[in-house]
């Protein structure tokens, strides 16, 4: 399956802007700070995993939950398609 | 002879002087040195004008500073008031306010946010900040933590009695704002030494601190741990694995969490399945119901833990336990009472319920609070004379009604079933409807608004608002969520929000709760 990350960036903030009213305020782009910003708190990351989980088919493991996989929205873009990619291969 | 919450430090630092007592990230500090800093910073705060009796606020991340402030305000002679870290300006100054505070120890940036809120106090309050420096100077009188804990400690005396108040805990009941329960010195030390007694700990131990200490259970670790001459180990996390590494790494021996903590833990992903924890002696549960799913889990994960359940409430600081050998056979049970402490159930008509029966929970012991500070009449309300005592013994001795609804088996064993009013509780905090109702209004879109607990896997409840939408503006339901998590912690914003015409009302005229929770299909 081919997936721009543009396109896996925008769903990301749709989830995003729906799920933590604070990223309103935070006027969330694919930079923002979600965890230092306290846009996502623990509870929040796993709201995320279950949506990228289900959203892009992808199977998220203990090690994958770093900060550097998720601090902002370009991050966790990468890190679902460098999911997908191993995905394909297996 | 230990009477006060500080004793519980000198007593350790005389026996154990170059033992860890507080780890956190890099910092490990013998009980040595948190004595003497913890000295030494309440000299500062007395020449800052803090006096026996007074009220000082702690409004720090978890960090060692947050538990030096919380002994060194004992040592001088003062009372402490813990305030949540996640909470925002709006509500620390409802706290600050609320008890006069003399004091309050923080960081710049929450004292910068907070500042503009408290115009009246600017003359009367003193702050001080863990990280004074390049900052902006303040409207208020500001000093330098390291500053103060660079004072003479050794002269400091004693002034206060184990009957003085100690700690006022801020927690939310079925209206209003936040009230101040008030715990003495010797309500404190007693919870301690039953806790250290149920659960046997020993200096051996090496306990993680997840909570904060503005919770009874949290602040009740940091007490048992110094009481004992044990390691408290503290940290911050955002995801569940950094928690199971900690347990590792630091060889932890007991760790307490609420539900929704041991919800994060039993996810696969937190890694706890795989990681090997031998030193992991015990785990307990308390704020709220363990899901079946996750206490199998759990049991599963960790075989050689013993898993305690418990219930407590910051009124009586804890109150009940299930031993750990019990679990296969009540595992939906709060267990009894814990030692030294009775607990009863008590029905409409005043008389103790009949096993299977529904009544409400009635706390009687050594930790039972003061009451409520500045509250007499629903102090009145919830700390009584003993129903069933001597009727000459009169109001001599208090209890408290904890609004719990519970029911007895035929062994004793206790089960909570709801509670008698509308206070709503999520991922372990106490929340009142009104308190997010008045954000509500405050959004300026709403004629009426109410908001009712609904149940959550994850959370035990989460938030739901009904709103009826002024005649001019058209429904909203993003845009008031939004205005409710810019002025609410994360805990008390609503998860949904249904707009209604009108919001049913009982005979009274009040706003008809039940009914909500019967739409919502849940009474």
């Amino acid at each position: 399956m081919k997936v721009d990350i543009e396109a896996v960036e925008e769903s990301i903030i749709r989830f995003i802007l729906a799920t933590f009213p604070r990223a309103h305020q935070k006027g969330l782009d694919s930079g923002t700070l979600l965890l230092e910003n306290g846009v996502v708190d623990s509870i929040g990351v796993l709201e995320l995993v279950e949506f990228l989980e289900n959203q892009f088919r992808i199977a998220v493991t203990d090690e994958d939950l770093t900060a550097d996989n998720f601090r902002t929205v370009a991050q966790i873009g990468a890190f679902v398609l460098t999911k997908q990619c191993i995905g394909d291969a297996v | 002879m230990d009477y006060l919450i500080h004793h519980l430090l000198r007593t350790s630092a005389a026996h154990y002087p170059e033992k860890e007592a507080l780890v956190y990230r890099e910092q490990r500090l013998s009980y040595a040195s948190v004595e003497r800093a913890a000295k030494s910073l309440a000299v500062g705060l007395s020449k800052a004008g803090l006096r026996r009796g007074d009220r000082i606020g702690i409004w720090l991340e978890p960090s060692t500073e947050q538990a030096l402030s919380i002994f060194a305000a004992s040592y001088a002679n003062a009372a402490f008031v813990p305030i949540n870290h996640l909470l925002y300006p709006q509500q620390a100054a409802h706290i600050i306010h609320d008890c006069r505070m003399k004091g309050i120890i923080t960081t710049m940036p929450r004292l910068n946010r907070v500042a503009h809120l408290l115009p009246d106090l600017r003359d009367e309050i003193f702050a001080v900040v863990t990280d004074a420096g390049e900052s902006p100077p303040s409207p208020i009188k500001t000093l330098a933590f390291d500053h103060l804990c660079q004072e003479d400690g050794s002269k400091q005396k004693d002034q206060c009695l184990g009957r003085d108040l100690g700690i006022i805990l801020y927690t939310s009941g079925s209206t209003g704002k936040p009230k101040g329960v008030m715990l003495a010195h010797d309500q404190v030390l007693a919870g301690a030494a039953i806790v250290s007694e149920y659960l046997e700990i020993t200096d051996e131990e090496r306990i993680l601190a997840l909570l904060p200490f503005s919770f009874d259970a949290g602040l009740n670790q940091l007490m048992t741990a110094f009481c004992q001459g044990a390691t408290l180990v503290m940290m911050d996390f955002v995801f569940a694995r950094e928690i199971v590494q900690a347990l590792a790494q630091e060889r932890i021996t007991g760790l307490a969490g609420v539900p929704t903590l041991w919800s994060l833990l039993a996810q696969p992903q937190s890694g706890l399945y795989k990681a090997r924890l031998p030193s992991l002696r015990y785990i307990t549960n308390t704020g709220g119901k363990l899901p079946r799913n996750v206490l199998y889990t759990l049991q599963k994960v960790l075989p050689s833990t013993k898993i305690f359940l418990m219930y407590g409430l910051t009124e009586a600081f804890r109150s009940t336990y299930l031993p750990p050998d019990e679990l296969d056979r009540h595992p939906t049970s709060i267990g009894k009472a814990i030692p030294n402490t009775e607990i009863s159930l008590i029905n409409d008509q005043g008389e103790r319920c009949k096993p299977g029966e529904i009544g409400e929970l009635i706390h009687r012991g050594p930790t039972v609070a003061l009451g409520y500070w500045g509250y007499p009449d629903l102090t009145a309300k919830v700390f009584r004379q003993n129903p069933f005592g001597a009727p000459e013994m009169l109001d001599g001795e208090k209890v408290c009604y904890s609004g719990d609804l519970a029911t007895m088996d035929e062994e004793g064993f206790l089960y909570i079933v709801g509670r008698r009013d509308a206070m709503i509780k999520s991922s372990g905090f106490r929340i009142s409807p009104t308190e997010v109702e008045e954000i509500i209004f405050q959004s300026g879109k709403v004629r009426s608004a109410a908001v009712v607990g609904v149940p959550d896997k994850v959370l035990g409840q989460s938030i739901k608002a009904f709103v009826v939408a002024k005649d001019d503006e058209a429904p909203d339901p993003a845009a008031i969520i939004d205005f409710c998590a810019a002025n609410l912690p994360r805990h008390m914003v609503p998860k949904s929000l249904e707009y209604l015409s009108e919001l049913p009302l009982t005979s009274s005229g009040k706003v008809d709760y039940l009914a909500l929770k019967k739409r919502e299909g849940i009474a």
